[in-house]
């Protein structure tokens, strides 16, 4: 479809959505990341001090998403993907909180999903390595979530995408869950087709991948049609920033410090034809209010500049 | 497994004695040269190395085990001297041949190699090195390489182990023996970020010597363990690194190379901070080989019924159960701990000559003494700070 989105955060509000979709539409924008993952912060999650967003019972929920659902039919904005508040689980949380993140927030987030009639939904993977020894035995705890989700998203017609994540050491930031384009590529065929159904995919995040200094092109040519969205941002290699790609340079011959050659050699050579979607939220914090539309405006045309250059 | 230290920063090529005599002060015996320190940018020559350095280290009991060819700065573009540089990674292999030294480092040639270029171009190079290399009985290295993206070193050639695994089996194929293996740096795989239980997992056996570098995570640098430090906590992820040298059970070559944190201290301090390293090598040796420690007794207790008695008994308790373990907390005595029977530690009198008591207890040295001036003997430490596995919580503090 070739399409162009950004993250509602920031830009779509609960109180009147239709104002948001339609600025994102006048901004250049023909899809949106729908961040489902604001309705409850993964710092409360972590802190154990949850709030009821989630307690709602699915009809309510339903009830309270419709009038954005509607807006964004009316502004011409196509939801194709939502981000799972995360994490999905917490290492040394209660079993209740766990509980909670799988058959509630887990659970109802499909249903959000299909609700919104958006076909792809971005999760986190455990990051478990360090407790349980492996990179294997996370997966495993990863792939037990995703057999909990993988037959409500057969059913409902969804993609579950996982995404390359990081971990902290200290202050710097280290490859996390995910971050094995080939091994994740063997797993996302093996789920697929153990369930018959394109139920698992991969997202691609740009900024998490320069966090760690992987190879853009090569990822996205091992991951090939497994790719389904992408969460496009840049940094400075040291900080998860969520800012608006070319920003960074690290040399004074200030070439770009993100290898965005490679990111558009890569959709390329994978002939990639869905949505390009920036997750930027924080960048429309960076500017001041009154250039939030010209932000977006710069966001979508970025989107166009790589539209161009990938076909 | 040896601890082996990088000359770099450390000895003067051109005037070896101080630096030599302090390695061997500090309990060093096994050396790494870094043959790049003697030439320029543009790899023209500044210290000419001799026979007469061979043979003082020699007279001095101190082995050359490893030596890096000469190598480019990462920002090289000009692809003029990587022929210069081929000659130079030839007399390389000679050098080490007169030194008796086995392992030579040869980074990938990458000065204005296009990436579609650079696995061909440099399976042409090594295998032009092999023969040279065999008639001088040494085995060539690859390492992982960084590349310069904008100011920003990301991912180069060699930093995805499975294709690094795959490369050397198809150089030593092509050479019909086994001619080539590789270095992992620490330094490097931390500046990417990377994974380096992965990387260690599929290097398996290929994996010869492992360059031990910290650095910030983001400008490189050669900075001894455990010095760069955020947060409390180390910006190197040392847990991945030695709980994957296990599991492969690695028994080559642990280098510290620490060139610059050696630059940030006097002269004068320089005996202490190798005795230092010396330590951090030897730490890593023994966290490494934490079995073999286990492995001496025919049986053995533990001194300690907390946090690292459970991680303990979670990772070795079924491989090496202990007959008890015990606390100096009065209230434990006569209770059970992880299915162990918590005694008093006048128990450890009654122990068989061949039983090793293992202090699971971060105060190690104030423990030790008291045992010590029980007439105990067969006092081992165990630490859980590098477990295969951890448990999601800890223990609260029961006295």
């Amino acid at each position: 479809m070739q399409g162009i989105g950004v993250q509602t955060k920031n830009v779509v509000y609960d109180e009147e959505p239709l104002k948001g979709f339609t600025m994102l539409k006048e901004a250049g924008f023909s899809c949106a990341d729908f961040s489902l993952n604001s309705y409850l912060d993964n710092k409360t999650i972590y802190a154990e001090e949850l709030n009821s967003f989630f307690d709602r019972s699915e009809s309510q929920l339903e009830s309270f998403f419709t009038a954005h659902k509607k807006a964004a039919a009316q502004a011409g904005i196509q939801i194709n993907q939502m981000h799972m508040p995360y994490p999905g689980f917490v290492p040394g949380g209660s079993s209740e909180l766990n509980d909670y993140l799988k058959d509630v927030v887990a659970d109802k987030s499909m249903k959000l999903c299909s609700f919104l009639e958006c076909k792809y939904i971005v999760i986190h993977g455990f990051k478990l390595a360090r407790y349980l020894g492996s990179e294997e035995a996370e997966w495993e705890q990863t792939k037990a979530f995703l057999d909990f989700l993988a037959p409500m998203a057969k059913e409902m017609g969804i993609t579950i995408c996982m995404e390359n994540l990081y971990n902290s050491m200290g202050s710097h930031l280290v490859e996390g869950p995910c971050c094995n384009a080939k091994k994740a590529a063997e797993r996302i065929d093996r789920f697929n087709d153990r369930y018959g159904a394109e139920v698992l995919g991969y997202c691609f995040d740009t900024g998490h991948a320069n966090l760690v200094g992987l190879d853009f092109e090569d990822f996205i040519t091992t991951l090939s049609h497994r790719l389904k969205v992408l969460h496009i941002h840049d940094n400075d290699g040291r900080g998860d920033l969520h800012q608006i790609p070319f920003t960074f340079s690290r040399s004074r011959e200030n070439t770009a410090s993100t290898d965005w050659e490679g990111f558009i050699r890569g959709l390329r050579a994978i002939h990639y034809d869905k949505v390009l979607s920036f997750e930027t939220a924080p960048a429309l914090m960076t500017f001041p209010e009154e250039l939030k539309e010209d932000t977006l405006k710069l966001i979508a045309k970025i989107g166009e500049y790589f539209w161009r250059e990938i076909i | 497994m040896k601890v082996v230290c990088s000359s770099s920063g450390l000895i003067n090529l051109s005037h070896p004695g101080q630096g030599i005599m302090d390695l061997l002060g500090a309990g060093f015996h096994d050396l790494m040269i870094d043959l790049s320190c003697c030439y320029d940018q543009e790899l023209e020559s500044r210290i000419k190395i001799d026979q007469a350095l061979w043979e003082k280290c020699a007279a001095s009991q101190l082995n050359i085990e490893t030596a890096y060819a000469p190598y480019l700065p990462r920002d090289t573009k000009d692809a003029d001297l990587n022929e210069r540089l081929q000659e130079l990674t030839l007399e390389s292999i000679g050098l080490c041949g007169q030194a008796g030294c086995h392992y030579l480092i040869v980074r990938p040639l990458f000065a204005g190699v296009g990436k579609e270029d650079e696995i061909s171009l440099n399976q042409d190079y090594y295998i032009s090195l092999a023969q040279t290399a065999r008639q001088h009985d040494v085995m060539l290295l690859l390492e992982n390489q960084c590349k310069n993206l904008g100011g920003h070193l990301v991912r180069g050639i060699c930093s995805d182990g499975d294709r690094a695994a795959e490369w050397i089996d198809r150089l030593n194929a092509g050479v019909g023996e086994e001619r080539f293996g590789f270095c992992l740096n620490t330094g490097v795989c931390n500046l990417c970020g990377q994974d380096m239980s992965e990387f260690v997992t599929s290097l398996g056996s290929r994996l010869k010597t492992v360059i031990l570098q910290e650095c910030n995570g983001q400008e490189e640098a050669a900075l001894l363990p455990f010095t760069s430090v955020s947060n409390k906590q180390s910006q190197t992820d040392w847990l991945s690194l030695i709980r994957s040298l296990r599991r492969i059970d690695f028994d080559g070559q642990l280098i510290l190379h620490f060139s610059d944190t050696a630059a940030g201290f006097s002269p004068l301090l320089r005996p202490g901070l190798l005795k230092l390293a010396q330590s951090v090598g030897e730490y890593f040796k023994w966290q490494i080989g934490i079995e073999h420690a286990l492995k001496k007794y025919s049986s053995i207790v533990l001194f300690g019924a907390g946090n690292m008695c459970r991680n303990y008994m979670k990772c070795y308790g079924e491989a090496y159960p202990p007959l008890f373990t015990c606390d100096n907390n009065k209230s434990l005595w006569g209770t059970e701990f992880c299915g162990l029977e918590v005694k008093a530690p006048e128990a450890l009198k009654e122990l068989p000559d061949d039983c090793g008591i293992f202090i699971c207890n971060i105060y190690y040295r104030e423990i030790e003494k008291q045992l010590r001036e029980m007439g105990l003997t067969n006092i081992e430490f165990f630490n859980d700070e590098y477990m295969p596995s951890f448990h999601f919580d800890r223990l609260e503090r029961r006295d």
